[in-house]
C-alpha cells in the first residue's frame, strides 16, 4: 500500500508540471496582448499530465492565438524530449530559441548533452547563450549542474580533458557558484583520468563531505590502487559496495549521469583487490 | 441592411476562427510516445496485463532505468552481438517498446536521423541488428509498484558513427 502511495505520489507529481509558472500580465505590461490571451489559455496546463493529448490541444489552442509564443512550444516538446523523439522535439525547441532564445537556449543545449549525447551541439548551445547575456547563465534543467559544468562534462565526451579542467576550476572558482551534486567528483574523476592522484582525492574528499555516494567511493578506491595503498583501495571499495546497497548512487530518474559506476564494476575491482593483495 | 452585413461579417468571422482552431488540432493518440498494436508489425501473443490506456512511462516511478544487472548488462549484450557495418552512416537510433508486467517486451518501432536532427534511414545491416538484439534482451525488470506491477514504455538510444555504436542511451 505504501509503495502504491509512493508510485502515485511520483506519477502525479509530473502533473503540468512545467518549467516555471507563467505571469500572463507581465506580457500585458509589455503591451503584448496576443501573448497575454495565448499565457491565459495555458493556464489550463494545470493539473494535465505532459505526455496526454489534452495537454498538447491546450498549448495547439495558444498557438492559435499566438505562433510565437515559446512557452508553448517548449512545453510541447517535453514529452517528445522524455520518450526519446528527437526528430519531433527538435523542430519543436528550435521554435522556441527562434522566438526567444535567451530562456530557452540554454535548455536546449542541457537537452542534447542529457538525452542524446550531442556535446557539440550542447557546447554550441550554451556558449551562443554565453554570449548573448552579461548575467550568469543557469543551470540544468534539472538543477543539478551549473551550465558551465555541463559544457565542461561536453568537452570532457569529445576528448578535450584540459579544457573540461580548464572550465570546471574556472567555474568552482567562482564564489558566487553553488555546487552542484557531482562537482567535485567530476572533476576529481579528470584528474584520476591525467594521473594527478593527489589531487583526485583532495577533489573526492571535497565531495564526500558535501554529498557522498557509492560512486565517489569507487574513485577514492581507484586513487589509492594507483598510489599502491592496499589497505584504503580495499576499504574504500567495500564502503562503496555498502552505500550502493543502501541506495547511495548517482540517480537520475530520466538517464545515466556521466561517471556513474554499476554495482557489477565495484564487486569486479574488490574481487581484483583481494586477489592482488595477498 | 447594416444590421444584416454585421451578422454575415460575424457568422463569417466565426466560421474563420472555429476553422483555424480545427486546424490547430493535430491527431494525438492517449499520451506522447504510444504505440497501438499493429497486426502487420506485432506479435499477437504479446499483451499488456493492464490494456493500453493503463501503460506508464519507465521514469513515472523515479528509479530510472531498470534491467537485471543495470545498464551495464544490457550494453554488454551489444558488445557482445553487433558486429560494425563499414558504412558512413552516422547519427542516431531510437527503437522504443513496451514491457509488460511480466517483464516481457513488444510492440518495437524505430526512427532515426542524422548528426542534423534529420530524419534518415540507416543501411538495414545496422537497425536489422539493433532491432533483432534488443527483442532478444531479457533483463528487463518488472517495476515494484506493488502487488500490481505495470506494463511501461522504454526505449533506448543508439548513437551511430559509420556504422559503429559509439554509446547507448539513455
Amino acid at each position: 500500500m505504501k509503495i502504491r502511495l509512493i508510485f502515485m505520489l511520483l506519477f502525479f507529481s509530473t502533473l503540468g508540471k512545467m518549467y516555471g509558472q507563467q505571469n500572463c500580465n507581465s506580457y500585458l505590461y509589455k503591451g503584448d496582448s496576443l501573448k497575454y490571451k495565448a499565457c491565459l489559455v495555458s493556464e489550463r496546463l494545470a493539473g494535465l499530465y505532459q505526455f496526454s493529448k489534452e495537454f498538447q490541444e491546450v498549448l495547439d489552442v495558444a498557438l492559435s492565438i499566438d505562433s510565437t509564443y515559446d512557452y508553448a512550444y517548449r512545453a510541447k516538446s517535453v514529452g517528445y524530449l522524455k520518450s526519446g523523439d528527437f526528430l519531433t522535439w527538435k523542430k519543436l525547441i528550435d521554435k522556441a530559441v527562434i522566438y526567444n532564445p535567451i530562456e530557452n537556449l540554454g535548455y536546449r543545449g542541457w537537452c542534447r548533452y542529457q538525452f542524446f549525447g550531442d556535446y557539440k551541439g550542447a557546447i554550441e548551445d550554451i556558449e551562443l547563450l554565453d554570449s548573448l547575456i552579461s548575467y550568469d547563465i543557469g543551470t540544468s534543467a534539472n538543477g543539478d549542474y551549473h551550465l558551465n559544468i555541463a559544457r565542461a562534462l561536453s568537452y570532457k565526451a569529445l576528448g578535450e580533458r584540459s579544457k573540461a579542467i580548464e572550465i570546471i576550476e574556472t567555474q568552482l572558482a567562482d564564489t558566487t557558484h553553488f555546487v552542484g551534486k557531482y562537482d567535485y567528483l567530476h572533476l576529481g574523476v579528470l584528474y584520476l583520468a591525467n594521473e594527478e592522484c593527489e589531487k583526485a582525492l583532495d577533489l573526492f574528499s571535497k565531495q564526500e563531505k558535501e554529498n557522498d555516494f557509492a560512486e565517489n567511493q569507487y574513485y577514492i578506491a581507484v586513487a589509492h590502487r594507483e598510489l599502491k595503498n592496499r589497505s584504503e583501495y580495499i576499504a574504500h571499495l567495500e564502503k562503496a559496495i555498502e552505500l550502493y546497497k543502501q541506495g547511495r548512487i548517482m540517480l537520475d530518474g530520466y538517464t545515466h549521469i556521466a561517471d556513474k559506476i554499476y554495482l557489477s564494476e565495484i564487486e569486479a575491482e574488490l574481487k581484483k583487490a583481494y586477489a592482488t593483495s595477498g | 441592411m447594416v444590421k444584416t452585413v454585421l451578422l454575415v461579417a460575424l457568422l463569417f468571422l466565426s466560421a474563420c476562427s472555429s476553422e483555424k482552431e480545427a486546424e490547430s488540432q493535430a491527431d494525438y493518440l492517449r499520451w506522447v510516445g504510444d504505440i497501438p498494436y499493429d497486426p502487420d508489425f506485432d506479435k499477437a501473443d504479446f499483451k499488456l496485463c493492464h490494456g493500453d490506456s493503463n501503460a506508464r512511462q519507465y521514469f513515472n516511478f523515479g528509479q530510472g532505468f531498470q534491467y537485471e544487472g543495470e545498464k551495464l548488462a544490457m550494453v554488454q549484450e551489444f558488445k557482445n552481438s553487433y558486429k560494425p557495418v563499414g558504412v558512413d552512416d552516422s547519427g542516431l537510433i531510437r527503437i522504443r517498446f513496451l514491457v509488460n508486467c511480466k517483464g516481457e517486451s513488444g510492440r518495437f518501432r524505430v526512427i532515426a536521423m542524422d548528426n542534423n536532427y534529420n530524419e534518415m534511414v540507416f543501411d538495414k545491416r545496422i537497425t536489422n541488428q539493433l532491432l533483432q538484439i534488443t527483442k532478444q534482451l531479457d533483463g528487463w525488470k518488472i517495476l515494484p509498484t506493488i502487488e500490481e506491477p505495470l506494463d511501461y514504455y522504454q526505449y533506448l538510444i543508439f548513437k551511430i558513427e559509420e556504422g559503429n555504436i559509439l554509446e547507448i542511451l539513455p
